[in-house]
């Protein structure tokens, strides 16, 4: 009896629930677009892999950010900021979660990241539904800038359609490649690495090398048995691996082989204290910064803050905070800044002197303008540049 | 038959499975005495190898070492399992010892909750950075790169040869240490019926600590042997090995200790062979439809004794 | 050795002859006595299914008091966890079974939406189609994972399953070259690392749900016919056989249970619900990617239920609720240092008794750190040059009674090792030198949590659900609701 009276009970109210839900479905209405005081300082929003698979690289670009806001801070006439971390575990769910409470929260007005080409896709209807400007110092995905969130998103990087087909006609052009040899291309299961292999596959199957396509965990540690692969015939592997340690790792187990192959490396790889396998080449879109002289007291009072190893990564977020900065500074002339506000003054931001040693500035579609990858050779356990 | 290709996937494959015995080992030892799957396991062998790390950076660092090579190398084992039994021994005090009487699933969470605490505690002590052993180049020292070439082209380096030396040695007097001391016996008896065990007069508690001891140990030593072949050490190494050892304890027979290093060298070969001939994408795959395979024909293990349910 | 003084000590010492349920008469009456008691009562009188609907109510109001997106979003995700949460009590709280490749069902839900409703292969079927054909490929799929393993017990079922897990995540994973042995061309059907972008929104027959309100009164629903399904299940003769079955499993085949077929329906019916719970993860975030059907998942998801209860349908809510929002609220540095100091104080006054000791502890941690910070930082002024996490009073006050160096990370690294061992110590001890030992044992918390933990909070929440569940564990294995069980081993 009293069973029946729940079930007829349950059975009315989730019907009464549906009739309320069809009847309050209203679109989500955005959170604080006005406008902020710039007294009590603002916040930007860091979205970064902290923890999870990818945690190295987040953790290394969320201390870069931090380091320079640490730095902008010390001048107590500069306008306050506050940088928010949300750690979105390379997963583009919870990277959705993170920008939607980034989004709501009223003070923050722009935003640094996200790291993955797959995070930004996600994330990019929300952010832009708040209105808030975003900028990845490492998503290369080429189609993340068609224009389609021209004005709110923007990257410090270059894409992988500029350095796909830059090592493959350094291979071509300089290391003697020719129709017929044989390439191996290994990628580390992420989507910055299938990304760029498939392209410089593509590339170099095209014009008629064969391309043996591996691929291996990230978590993996031991490559001898991919090693074993690599024969006689093959000219070059070509490691677009996101972890220099890796490719370290890697090219050290072909040496010990005995294989002649040559190392090619992505920008992912590019760390003067971790790949440094002689022979070996990298493409990189800037310069080494630890080798810049300018930058080496920067490179010191970072690693005071923040002992230990850094990645490639990290320097670019550096520069996009430096960006925000420089924006926020032009947007709080008269002491109230919008998110509408800052995306202009954002997109328009252009230093000429930066620690990547290039000067920085946007395409109207969000790219970094202006650029180019260089090449690297490792000899005697230095980069040098010979492109 | 290309012998370089098989000869070098053979004896990474006997590597391989060399750190993944000893890992296995440390697993079936625990399981055969508290039926206790330790997830925690893995994140000692993580341990294992900071503690390695540790040692390298105290003698100055990987590229200027400035004490005997064969020293260091000893003192990195030492260090590596005595600081691996510790923290052993002391998740066993403090979080499973309550748990004895409990249902199942309450150690089993329990030991997910450790592997969660030592994972991100290591993160945020030591950062998430991948670091390195760099033992092939330590100066002067004929680790990993100057090995010895076979016939066909394959080289095997000395890391390699000590890894598998290791292994020998130390399942050897696991071995001896089980059937011909005293502690062994207890131990023996507490895996076979604990309650019996007790009632003989055999203290479980001293019994249970030395068995998380000598298998944390172990998975201490197996960080150091995986590190001086294959460098890499960072935070969240240990869940990766602690899964495929986890395998190999369960396809050689969970609690039975030569089945563990059978089923360790089995699973090493088993990656090395289908990353090479098959697929390098498909190998994770691969080995673990060997182990369900394995459980459909024998659920036990291969060399698991069948269990005889008790009314 | 000292095997008797941690275990906590049996309810009534059992007397010879007599029931012990009849023993503790005495004691559950006294228990009913005065108001609480009473209260009691007439909780325990109203029928459970009034409990759930009141959540449901409570919950269906969460968007009218606010119009905060994050809330809202936060809100979608734990109901998500919940339905996970719920099958998984299907499977581990009412059958026994420990199902470690649950998260599997999950992604194939979601994947099979996502091939079912996108650019991919060019399907674009209505929900109300695709919902009950991809709950059914789920049951069905979750059929043919328990088969092999419907002779397998206990810990070997929780081995095969944790196999099939990672296999199907390694299929997601590589999913863009699938090819059959090697003879056929490779295959793209799960997008690989890139996954399915750009999956279409619910469409259920008409009805385009697209905004987050409008999905998280989509899952409040599904969520309760799912609870409404199960509760009836449990009541019913399956419900009672599964009990049987995980309390002793030999017992049950020997009264006639079909144990072999209960493990296939229970398999079926969690992977089922996580199939569903995959399609609203597919709808909402129009995109899906390997990365959420793995082990962290699947994790969190296990915290969840045992956290709340095996076998509590109740809870199953409470559990995915603490847990969620604890995570989410642990992000922001300043809630996180609120809800530190609270826990703190709440547990001193829960756990220190009589109020002479709490005033003693209390009264002893602010003097001490006041000392110790006086002294320090008059001999090193760069020891109270950081900041603090929060503002205002509470930020003052900490400023003044913890230390907070300019460079605080070495020191806070080997403090943060100090303080485990302390914190371990601590519980070795007992009665008053315990309760002293208490003093220096908060400041250095409160130094660590101030100048490491806080400052990265990332870190920190997944550090402390990992001693919520070691503590949990150890204080109340059962779980917040669950009931206390005795397992034949």
């Amino acid at each position: 009896m009293l069973k029946r009276a729940g079930l007829i009970t349950i059975a009315a109210s989730v019907a009464a629930l549906a009739i309320v839900a069809s009847a309050v479905a209203r679109p989500d209405t955005v959170a604080a677009a006005s406008a902020l005081s710039c007294k009590k300082g603002v916040s930007l929003g860091m979205l970064a892999p902290i923890t999870g698979p990818a945690g190295s690289i987040g953790s290394d670009q969320l201390h870069w950010a931090e380091f320079y806001v640490t730095q902008w801070n010390k001048n107590k006439k500069h306008v306050k900021i506050k940088l928010v971390q949300g750690d979105t575990q390379l997963d583009p769910s919870k990277a959705s979660t993170v920008a939607q409470s980034f989004a709501s929260n009223g003070s923050i007005v722009g935003v640094i990241g996200p790291a993955g080409s797959d995070e930004v896709q996600a994330v990019a209807p929300i952010l832009r539904k708040g209105g808030l400007a975003f900028a990845s110092g490492s998503a290369t995905r080429v189609s993340l800038t068609n224009g389609s969130w021209k004005g709110s998103f923007f990257r410090d990087v270059p894409n992988d359609g500029v350095q796909g087909p830059t090592a493959g006609a350094y291979m071509f052009s300089k290391l003697g490649l020719k129709s017929g040899d044989s390439v191996m291309v290994v990628d580390d299961q992420e989507s910055y690495s299938t990304g760029l292999a498939d392209i410089v596959g593509q590339n170099l199957s095209g014009k008629g090398v064969k391309v043996d396509r591996e691929s291996i965990s990230q978590k993996a540690t031991d490559f001898s048995s991919l090693v074993a692969k690599v024969t006689s015939a093959t000219k070059v592997v070509y490691l677009p691996f996101q972890l220099a340690s890796e490719a370290q790792l890697f090219a050290q187990q072909l040496q010990a082989q005995g294989k002649t192959a040559i190392v090619f490396g992505s920008d992912g790889t590019f760390d003067s204290s971790k790949f440094t396998v002689n022979g070996s080449y990298i493409s990189f879109f800037a310069p080494d910064v630890t080798t810049i002289a300018a930058d080496a007291s920067v490179v010191a009072a970072f690693k005071k803050q923040f002992p230990g190893a850094t990645s490639p990564f990290g320097a670019p977020n550096y520069v996009l905070a430096q960006m925000y900065a420089s924006a926020i500074t032009t947007s709080c002339k008269d002491g109230k800044i919008t998110r509408a506000e800052l995306r202009k003054n954002f997109a328009k931001v252009s230093l000429t002197s930066t620690i990547l040693g290039t000067p920085i500035r946007f395409t109207a579609n969000g790219d970094l303008a202006g650029a180019k990858f260089h090449i690297f050779k490792i000899v005697n356990g230095k980069y040098e540049t010979v492109q | 038959m290309n012998w370089n290709l098989f000869v070098t996937e053979l004896t990474a494959g006997i590597t391989h499975g060399c750190v993944y015995a000893l890992i296995a080992l440390g697993y079936s030892m625990v399981y055969g005495i508290l039926k206790l799957l330790n997830f925690a396991h893995g994140d000692i062998y993580m341990v294992g190898s900071f503690i390695g790390l540790a040692i390298i950076n105290l003698f100055g660092g990987a590229t200027n070492v400035h004490v005997n090579v064969v020293l260091m190398l000893f003192l990195m084992f030492a260090a590596a399992m005595l600081g691996g039994g510790l923290l052993g021994v002391m998740i066993e005090r403090f979080a499973y010892r309550r748990l004895r009487s409990a249902p199942r699933i309450a150690p089993l969470i329990t030991a997910l909750g450790v592997s969660f605490f030592l994972e991100n505690a290591a993160q945020l002590i030591l950062g998430a950075q991948q670091q390195s052993y760099n033992s092939f180049s330590w100066p002067s020292s004929p680790i990993a790169l100057n090995g010895f070439v076979l016939p066909a082209q394959v080289h095997v380096s000395y890391a390699q040869i000590i890894v598998v030396a290791g292994t020998i040695v130390l399942v050897v007097a696991l071995t001896l240490f089980v059937q011909r001391t005293q502690t062994g016996k207890a131990m023996r008896a507490v895996s076979f019926d604990r309650e019996a065990a007790a009632m003989m007069g055999i203290d479980v508690d001293h019994v249970i600590v030395v068995t998380f001891f000598i298998g944390s140990a172990l998975a201490g030593a197996a960080g150091v042997f995986n590190c001086i072949s294959y460098q890499q050490v960072f935070p969240t190494m240990g869940f990766q090995a602690g899964l495929f050892a986890f395998t190999a304890a369960v396809v050689g027979g969970i609690g039975n200790l030569p089945g563990s290093v059978l089923g360790g060298l089995l699973i090493g070969l088993a990656e090395a062979f289908s990353i090479g001939y098959i697929s390098s994408t498909f190998s994770q795959a691969i080995v673990f439809a060997i182990l369900i395979a394995v459980m459909l024909v024998r659920p036990s293990g291969l060399l698991g004794r069948a269990v005889v349910q008790k009314v | 050795m000292d095997g008797g003084k941690d275990i906590p000590p049996v309810r009534a010492a059992p007397q010879v002859g007599v029931d012990e349920w009849v023993a503790s008469h005495g004691e559950r009456r006294e228990q009913r006595a005065g108001v609480l008691g009473r209260v009691q009562t007439e909780l325990e009188r109203v029928p459970r299914p009034a409990f759930y609907l009141g959540f449901g109510i409570a919950a269906a109001f969460l968007p009218v008091f606010t119009n905060n997106g994050y809330i809202i979003r936060v809100g979608f995700d734990t109901l998500l966890y919940m339905l996970l949460a719920l099958g998984l009590n299907v499977v581990v709280g009412y059958a026994g079974l420990l199902d470690l490749g649950y998260v599997a069902f999950y992604g194939v839900g979601a994947f099979g939406y996502a091939m079912l409703a996108s650019p991919k292969f060019g399907l674009h079927w209505d929900t109300l189609l695709i919902i009950p054909v991809v709950v059914v490929a789920t049951a069905i799929l979750g059929l043919l994972v328990a088969l092999p393993s419907r002779r397998l017990v206990g810990d070997y079922l929780a081995i095969v399953t944790l196999f099939f897990g990672q296999f199907f995540v390694t299929v997601y994973q590589n999913g863009n070259h699938i090819s059959v042995l090697g003879l056929t061309r490779g295959y793209d059907v799960t997008g690989g690392p890139n996954g399915i972008p750009n999956v279409d929104n619910f469409d259920l027959g008409g009805l385009k749900i697209s905004s987050l309100q409008g999905y998280f009164y989509t899952a409040l629903i599904f969520f309760m016919l799912a609870l409404f399904i199960v509760y009836l299940v449990d009541q019913s003769r399956t419900g009672r056989a599964w009990k049987s079955l995980r309390e002793d499993s030999l017992a049950a085949e020997m009264m006639g249970m079909p144990v072999a077929r209960l493990k296939l329906v229970a398999f079926a019916f969690g992977a089922a619900i996580a199939g569903l719970t995959g399609t609203l993860f597919a709808g909402l975030n129009t995109a899906v990617f390997s990365a959420d059907f793995d082990v962290p998942t699947l994790i969190i998801v296990y915290a969840m239920l045992i956290l709340g209860g095996a076998g509590s349908l109740g809870g199953v809510i409470l559990g995915a609720l603490v847990v969620n929002v604890s995570l989410e609220v642990l992000r922001t540095p300043g809630h996180a240092t609120w809800i530190f100091y609270v826990v703190l104080l709440a547990t001193l006054l829960v756990k220190v008794r009589p109020w002479k000791w709490l005033a003693i502890v209390i009264g002893g941690t602010v003097g001490l750190g006041y000392a110790v910070h006086a002294i320090v930082s008059a001999a090193w002024p760069s020891s109270v040059g950081g900041q603090t996490s929060v503002g205002a009073t509470l930020g003052r006050f900490l400023h003044g009674w913890v230390l907070h160096p300019t460079n605080p990370r070495i020191v806070g690294n080997i403090t943060f090792v100090i303080l485990i061992l302390a914190i371990l110590g601590l519980t070795l001890l007992h009665g008053w030198q315990r309760r002293l030992a208490m003093i220096p044992t908060i400041c250095l918390a409160a130094f660590v949590w101030e100048n490491r933990l806080v400052v990265e909070p990332s870190i920190t929440r997944l550090i402390l659900i990992g001693v919520i569940l070691i503590v949990l564990m150890n204080a109340r294995p059962q779980g917040l609701l669950g009931s206390a069980r005795v397992e034949i081993v």
